[in-house]
């Protein structure tokens, strides 16, 4: 999608972006209505400086740069100075709802995992593994270099690597895993 | 080796993401926010510095760099070619030294109200933007005048000498302040010497340094003359305003009902008081100073090696001012170390409030 300050293609942003901003705000905040606030913050500032968006640059990249700028934000100023709000559901307790006995434990340890990680590195596996942006796309995203993405996204594979539901052991799984340490 | 199952951990990204439904009412609100925001302008949003194009915001930083460099290093260097500005030679002794000078700058301060006078001569005017100037202009000039000669008599008329200058200050409503000589005798092969410290009116100064030059053979002569007007006239302004302080806690007094603001009160009075005896004490002592000039006056006999310092000459010169130059770099390397560190902590200020605003900015969107 181009940037466009047409109302059409602010509309087209929220069909498109919007949904899975809000689930990768979700990711890094790991609260649901802190990042639909965000998310609702992000995209009317977005929509606000829209101006400055570089015509030819893909769209994505860079709302999702200001989609991590305002949960940084958050988690700086707002949420570090607050209890959780009550009424949302946190990923442990999402974890928690699943039927399946296994994939509970899983998902609950992966979100331990994730939880535990600084905010700094939680949102490079995000942005990652959920969003499915490239290292390049990461760095516009955080406004930090590509080496800076590697080496982040390098120190979050070895942290998740502690947790036993994420670390793969041997060569067998080559096709899925990423040698991280020797 | 330990790996990382990337597949799982986006499944269960994917899973733990996807677990709630978005509702369409969140969405029609950023909609409806958008709608009303429509006209409005993002760049009244955007901080002025940051609107500018890049080589305007890195012009207005490097005015912003000079001007604090400037601030800084301005009084530094008005303090360090201050003195040598107003410096002015007016007499040569007999040897050929420069021995005077008769206007000399004076630089003072107002507690509160920066104050500067200059004058260059008797005839100059003070220079403007001074609290002191107009009070200075209306006041006559405050002249103290200082010097010192050295005088050959003959064999044996020390005392004599003594005498006659004593006889030159009282002549012109002067008077000796103070005397001293030592008589020397023919066994020891000692010469006589003596110096006597005289004071007369400033006017007559002059005078009295020329009749001192005819009793004997002058082999120095060093006169200085300081304008302290501009001192004078601050003291008196300090004086005034704390007599004016005093009266107000006077009149503070007479309500005062209890006895700790009766003392609080005392206490305040007995610290204006004791500033005022100071300041009354510091402009009796210049008004003695500007009202005599003092002039001393040091005898020899002839044939007598003079105590006056001959000017060094060759490698002596050279290797005496060699180590004045360096003593004086190092007293500026010291006194600049100050300001100096002032400005790079300045400067580390700037740049860091730069970046955080560089970074700030960037954030915004």
């Amino acid at each position: 999608m181009e940037g466009s300050t047409d109302v059409n293609d602010f509309e087209a942003w929220l069909q498109e972006c919007y949904p899975q901003s809000v689930r990768t705000a979700y990711l890094i905040l790991g609260n649901r209505l802190d990042s639909e606030d965000a998310v609702q913050e992000a995209f009317l500032r977005a929509w606000k400086f829209r101006d400055s968006l570089v015509k030819e640059s893909s769209i994505r990249p860079w709302l999702y740069r200001v989609v991590v700028n305002t949960c940084t934000s958050k988690l700086r100023q707002e949420i570090p100075h607050r209890d959780r709000r009550s009424g949302g559901e946190t990923l442990a307790d999402v974890a928690a709802n699943d039927d399946f006995a296994g994939r509970i434990a899983l998902s609950h340890d992966v979100m331990s995992a994730l939880n535990d990680l600084a905010a700094h590195l939680r949102i490079v596996v995000v942005l990652r593994y959920y969003a499915d942006l490239s290292e390049r796309e990461i760095a516009i995203a955080i406004d930090r270099k590509p080496g800076t993405v590697k080496s982040r996204l390098n120190e979050a594979r070895r942290r998740l690597a502690e947790h036993p539901a994420l670390r793969s052991e041997g060569p067998g799984d080559s096709t899925s895993s990423e040698e991280i340490s020797a | 080796m330990t790996m990382i199952d990337e597949g799982r951990l986006r499944d269960v990204l994917r899973e733990a993401a996807d677990s709630f439904e978005i509702s369409e009412e969140a969405i029609d609100g950023v909609r409806t926010q958008a709608q009303a925001s429509k006209n409005e302008s993002w760049l009244s949003h955007v901080p002025v510095l940051a609107r500018l194009p890049g080589s305007a915001r890195g012009l207005l930083t490097a005015a912003a760099l000079v001007l604090i460099v400037g601030a800084i290093s301005l009084p530094l260097l008005r303090s360090e070619g201050g003195p040598s500005q107003s410096a002015s030679p007016a007499h040569r002794s007999s040897s050929g030294q420069v021995v005077s000078g008769t206007a000399l700058k004076t630089a003072t301060s107002l507690k509160g109200l920066p104050t500067t006078l200059t004058l260059t001569g008797s005839g100059e005017t003070p220079r403007p933007g001074t609290s002191s100037t107009s009070a200075a202009a209306s006041l006559a000039p405050k002249i103290e005048s200082t010097g010192s000669v050295h005088l050959m008599v003959g064999q044996g008329k020390v005392s004599s000498a003594l005498a006659t200058l004593g006889d030159l200050a009282i002549r012109d409503g002067g008077f000796v302040l103070s005397t001293q000589a030592t008589e020397g005798t023919r066994v020891t092969k000692s010469f006589s010497n003596g110096s006597i410290v005289l004071q007369v009116p400033q006017h007559f100064f002059a005078s009295l340094v020329a009749q001192v030059q005819r009793v004997g053979r002058a082999t120095s002569i060093v006169t200085s003359s300081n304008d302290v007007t501009g001192q004078y006239v601050d003291f008196e302004a300090q004086l005034k305003a704390l007599d004016a302080s005093r009266g107000q806690y006077l009149a503070i007094m007479t309500r005062a009902t209890t006895i700790g603001g009766i003392l609080a009160v005392q206490n305040q009075l007995d610290t204006i008081e004791s500033e005022m005896e100071q300041l009354q004490g510091q402009i009796n002592v210049l008004d003695n100073e500007t009202t005599y000039g003092a002039l001393t006056v040091s005898l020899a006999e002839a044939g007598q090696q003079s105590h006056v310092v001959t000017p060094r000459s060759g490698l002596a010169k050279a290797w005496h001012d060699a180590i004045a130059g360096f003593v004086h770099g190092f007293e500026w390397l010291i006194r600049i170390s100050g300001p100096a560190l002032f400005a790079v902590l300045c400067l580390g200020v700037l740049l860091a409030l730069g970046r955080l605003v560089w970074r700030a900015t960037r954030r915004r969107i």
